[in-house]
């Protein structure tokens, strides 16, 4: 394999957004009242290399799970592209949607509620190839035994279990196994491990890792927990309200973060030598609705750092000179010679506080 | 900070005196001995807790640390008198020299909320949806304080300044709330009455990382600001590590390992606390070398049926034929303690612990 | 459970062996025991009634004397009395068994197939499939029951499938409702949304992960569907407009009444009353103890 085929990513998207219109019933559709548009996913870059694990980092309602289900077209992309493979998927339909999805699947967060608890392990797995109409049953039969070593299930003695004879670790490795058996170029891991005990976790991050470099996977790591990603992702991706805030490699992320988002939800790792507790700035509110969307940079509302510049024009994500990328007027000055007449917000010096109440101003 | 609010004299002093009187409340002190909990099921008995015990010095943060299904909030339930009632509790758990397992709803009545409270894991189970906040912060405090309702509700705005709500979100309801806004609401409804002890059983655990730590730095501010006395209950071994001065570690329904803090994790006793150190995602520094994580092979032991030897041998690389049939006691080494047959070795495990093969070349039943 | 594991194509549980356990776990239930016990007897009874009975149940009766055996209370040749007009009441009686069970099968069959069709349908699909559907059965459930029941046989005729057809219509829209709210929760399900993802056609999910989850719903609602299609054919019966070719037990209690015999011949009116209501009770029994045995909330510590 040369280093071009290794270099082309297996799947790219451009510009993708994702908006969900609320549903309305017939009657109000008929007298137009246009229902609230949430835009989830807003313009999103991203692509993902062969052996490659990328991490996507954000909170709750921050469009990273919107960004994986519409990469395997669970969701309909409003606008932009998701290539896979050099061919544009967008919008593709009936056997061509199929052939792409054999080729990229998910994994879900939840292990006890993503498997059918009247099927055996061994339906379950064989259950794509089903779907897909892929060999003859004593095919499949070994399919899913070579699918079941993978994810270091015994087969023998596992395959005629149900999903409740099992803990959540083997659960979500028989939800990895059911995703490997159509062999997919493509896995989205929607917070793979955070269901489950800590104790575990390293396990299931592990094996995805060796799978994605054995097979060749290219991997979106979706994840709440910025402190995981590291340990399995090179690269890794900040979302807030629906965009990439920073993103670059995984070890300049972790050990000096840009954006005021990004730092943030470092400072909020819990740290296991007092020592290093580093200090915590409270932000403002809750992150405002996609529905709702704050002009400016999306951050403006709850950053500590926010000026008048912030509220009115948005950051656009700037190349950094360590090779991060990052969307703050901080780190990018050309907003602010366009518009000199705005102050321009700087590293560190705290605009807006936020009342955290008595209890928290001591606190670390 | 808060905006002065305008109260009548009469109304200013009557609050002064509530304050004052729940304010000279002492911290509680908390010695748990011996407490077993047991379930009957249609497939057996269930013993989620076993010769649990442990202690809480007043004005001290303890943290019960353990994975799903340990028995840590089981513990926590018993203590607060929430378990279902043919629950088989044994044991006791003395609150400043009173035993209060077992007591009977009507005897629990003064002791809730007034001597110890509770911070649950799920906000919005633990408000009533049809009434707003700050009625439900009085009420707390009229059952317990003979005061007017003005006296409650001027009261139950000191504790929303305290968590850092507008006093004015005190008329709305539970579901106007977000998830942090309503957990800091459950914070300030545990302290309106100025609890010697106050329980706090996952406060963080839905929420998003950034809210738990705004969340977590409330909590740490109860202890720094007002003394009380707490158990943290948490399966985050970093969130002890960051609040609480001693630890107790749950395995399987047992106390693993406990002691100050600092210590435990320092320099861990039982193999369970070194391997669920590892599993813990650090963070890097930039130029050394990551440290990998590891994971503990094998499950939790089930209930129904537990070992007869110590409760981790099946996962622990370390345990030999004398681990699967005796259980171990605890035994003391220093201000920690541990119920592990091999404490003297315990360096000798640590090293042995931080290798990733130590816990891979054991093979169990994945 | 053990199966022994075959080098060969991978097999599941088969619905024999679940329907099995299913069974197995129902037997646990005292009451149900009573229930499927009944029930056993009276199936047999439809099956065999028709040839144990003595006489044809419309044939006349003579005495001795040449006259017309009315009302003639249980002796040796009638063990069940003679009715009104003569008939024997103990054929009768045996031939109601089939009638009986015949409209509660067929109309509580076709009733499971429409209210899981438009329950299945509308909970899976959603959206305007749902509102439509959803309408429909909002306006099937505005008939009223007992007025709808006698116009429609009225102007159809009083036959056995007409009566089974009203039944039908009158029943599927709650069913369709129930079934629908657990096709709701069903479709929620990670599994289900992970089949979609991983390119799986609405029949594959319907068939594969919808309709065995709901299957034990389908299945009680059946089962009340039967009381309720009995029930309702008796009421139809006794109003006069049932079958006039067949003999059913609400026809027997129907022609006691209007020749004026409800309050003296106990022989002619007891035993299909009392066939009803054990009809209906072993059909409530298995029921109540299906449903417990399905919903964990209501299942005794």
């Amino acid at each position: 394999m040369t280093d071009t085929t290794a270099t082309r990513p297996v799947i790219e998207a451009r510009d993708l957004k994702t908006h969900f219109q609320g549903r309305t019933g017939i009657f109000t559709a008929l007298a137009g009242v246009t229902p609230p548009v949430a835009r989830a996913l807003d313009g999103v870059d991203i692509s993902i290399r062969e052996k490659e694990i990328v991490g996507l980092v954000g909170e709750s309602g921050c469009g990273k799970s919107t960004l994986g289900m519409s990469l395997v077209r669970m969701y309909q992309p409003t606008s932009g592209s998701i290539t896979f493979s050099g061919d544009d998927i967008t919008h593709v339909e009936g056997r061509k949607l199929k052939d792409y999805r054999r080729q990229a699947q998910i994994i879900f967060q939840d292990p006890y509620s993503s498997l059918n608890p009247r099927l055996t392990i061994g339906q379950i797995i064989e259950e794509p190839l089903v779907i897909h109409g892929i060999g003859s049953a004593t095919e499949r039969r070994a399919k899913v035994e070579r699918a079941l070593d993978l994810v270091r299930i015994p087969a023998a003695e596992n395959i005629h279990r149900f999903p409740s004879d099992l803990s959540g670790g083997q659960r979500q490795r028989i939800a990895i196994a059911r995703a490997l058996v159509l062999e997919p170029r493509f896995i989205v891991a929607d917070e793979p491990v955070s269901m489950l005990d800590v104790s575990i976790q390293a396990s299931v991050l592990e094996l995805l890792d060796e799978l994605s470099r054995e097979l060749g996977l290219a991997v979106l790591y979706i994840s709440h927990d910025i402190a995981t990603v590291g340990y399995i992702c090179k690269h890794v991706a900040v979302m807030y309200l629906g965009r990439i805030v920073e993103e670059g490699r995984a070890e300049d992320i972790l050990a000096q973060p840009l954006h005021p988002y990004t730092q943030r939800l470092m400072a909020a790792i819990p740290r296991m030598d007092p020592g290093e507790v580093p200090e915590r700035v409270e932000l403002r509110g809750d992150v405002p609705s996609p529905m709702n969307v704050p002009p400016g940079c999306r951050f403006s509302s709850r950053c500590p750092y926010a000026t008048e510049l912030c509220r009115a024009v948005e950051p656009d994500l700037t190349d950094q000179p360590g090779g991060q990328r990052v969307r703050c007027h901080i780190h990018d000055d050309r907003a602010a010679k366009a518009r000199p007449e705005l102050e321009r917000p700087q590293a560190g010096r705290i605009t807006e506080i936020e009342d955290a109440g008595l209890l928290a101003q001591t606190a670390g | 900070m808060a905006p002065a609010r305008t109260r009548s004299p009469a109304l200013a002093r009557d609050l002064a005196r509530l304050d004052e009187r729940l304010s000279a409340k002492p911290a509680a002190h908390l010695k748990v001995n011996g407490l077993s909990i047991g379930y009957s099921t249609l497939r057996g008995r269930f013993h989620a807790v076993e010769d649990v015990s442990f202690e809480v010095r007043a004005g001290t943060n303890l943290g019960l640390v353990g994975e799903s299904g340990c028995g840590k909030s089981t513990v926590v339930k018993a203590l607060m008198g929430l378990l279902p009632e043919f629950t088989g509790i044994s044991g006791e758990a003395l609150l400043d020299g009173q035993n209060i397992l077992g007591l009977s709803d009507a005897q629990l009545e003064p002791i809730r909320w007034n001597r110890i409270s509770l911070i649950t894991q799920s906000a919005m189970n633990s408000l009533d949806p049809v009434y707003c906040i700050g009625d439900q912060i009085c009420e707390a405090i009229l059952a317990h304080e003979k005061v007017g309702k003005a006296v409650a509700w001027a009261r139950a705005e000191e504790m929303f300044a305290l968590v850092g709500l507008p006093a004015e979100r005190l008329y709305e309801f539970p579901h106007q709330f977000s998830g942090g806004m309503r957990q800091r609401a459950v914070i300030a409804m545990a302290l309106a009455l100025n609890a010697g002890m106050l329980l706090a059983d996952e406060p963080t655990t839905a929420l998003d990382p950034i809210m738990q730590s705004q969340i977590m730095s409330r909590i740490r501010g109860i202890h720094e600001h007002m003394r009380r006395s707490m158990i943290l209950v948490t399966h985050d071994i970093a969130v002890v590590a960051e609040t609480c001065e001693a630890v107790v570690v749950m395995y399987a329904g047992k106390v693993a390992e406990s002691g100050p803090t600092a210590d435990v994790l320092e320099r861990p006793l039982h193999p369970y606390t070194m391997g669920l150190q590892n599993a813990f995602p650090r963070l890097p520094v930039r130029g050394q070398p990551r440290q990998p994580l590891i994971s503990i092979p094998g499950t939790v032991p089930n209930l129904l049926l537990p070992p007869s030897g110590c409760r981790f041998a099946s996962r622990c690389p370390f345990a030999t034929d004398l681990c699967r049939t005796t259980a171990p006691q605890l035994h003391t080494v220093g201000a920690q303690s541990a119920a592990c047959h091999y404490t003297e070795r315990a360096d000798e495990f640590r090293a042995a612990a931080a290798r990733p093969e130590t816990w891979r070349n054991m093979r169990v039943g994945a | 459970m053990t199966q022994v594991p075959d080098q060969g194509a991978i097999r599941g549980r088969s619905l024999f062996s679940s329907a099995r356990d299913s069974f197995r776990l129902l037997m646990e239930d005292n009451f149900a025991v009573v229930g499927v016990a009944i029930l056993a007897i009276f199936v047999l009874l439809a099956i065999i009634g028709p040839w144990l009975a003595p006489y044809e149940p419309f044939k006349a009766m003579m005495t001795e004397t040449g006259r017309l055996n009315r009302l003639s209370p249980p002796n040796a040749t009638h063990l069940l009395g003679t009715t009104a007009f003569g008939n024997d009441v103990l054929s009768q009686f045996l031939h109601g068994f089939r009638v009986a069970l015949i409209v509660g099968l067929v109309a509580a069959l076709a009733v499971g197939f429409i209210s899981t069709v438009f329950g299945v349908l509308s909970g899976y699909f959603g959206g305007y499939v749902d509102d439509v559907l959803m309408r429909l059965t909002d306006i099937a459930l505005s008939i009223p029951t007992l007025p709808f029941a006698i116009v429609a046989v009225a102007l159809l005729g009083p036959s056995i499938e007409n009566i089974i057809l009203v039944i039908t219509i009158l029943f599927w829209r709650n069913g369709a409702r129930i079934i629908r709210s657990a096709v709701l929760t069903e479709r929620e399900r990670i599994y289900v949304k992970w089949a979609r993802a991983a390119g799986a056609s609405h029949f594959h999910i319907i068939m594969r992960h919808i309709l065995p989850n709901i299957v034990r719903i389908v299945f009680l609602w059946v089962t009340m569907s039967v009381a309720f299609a009995i029930l309702t054919e008796a009421s139809l019966s006794f109003l006069g407009l049932g079958d006039p070719t067949v003999v059913s037990w609400g026809q027997m209690l129907n022609t006691a009444f209007s020749s004026g015999n409800l309050r003296t011949a106990w022989w002619w009116v007891v035993p299909p009353s009392l066939a009803l209501v054990l009809l209906v009770s072993s059909l409530y029994l298995i029921g109540r103890a299906y449903e417990e045995q399905t919903n964990p909330r209501l299942r005794r510590r």
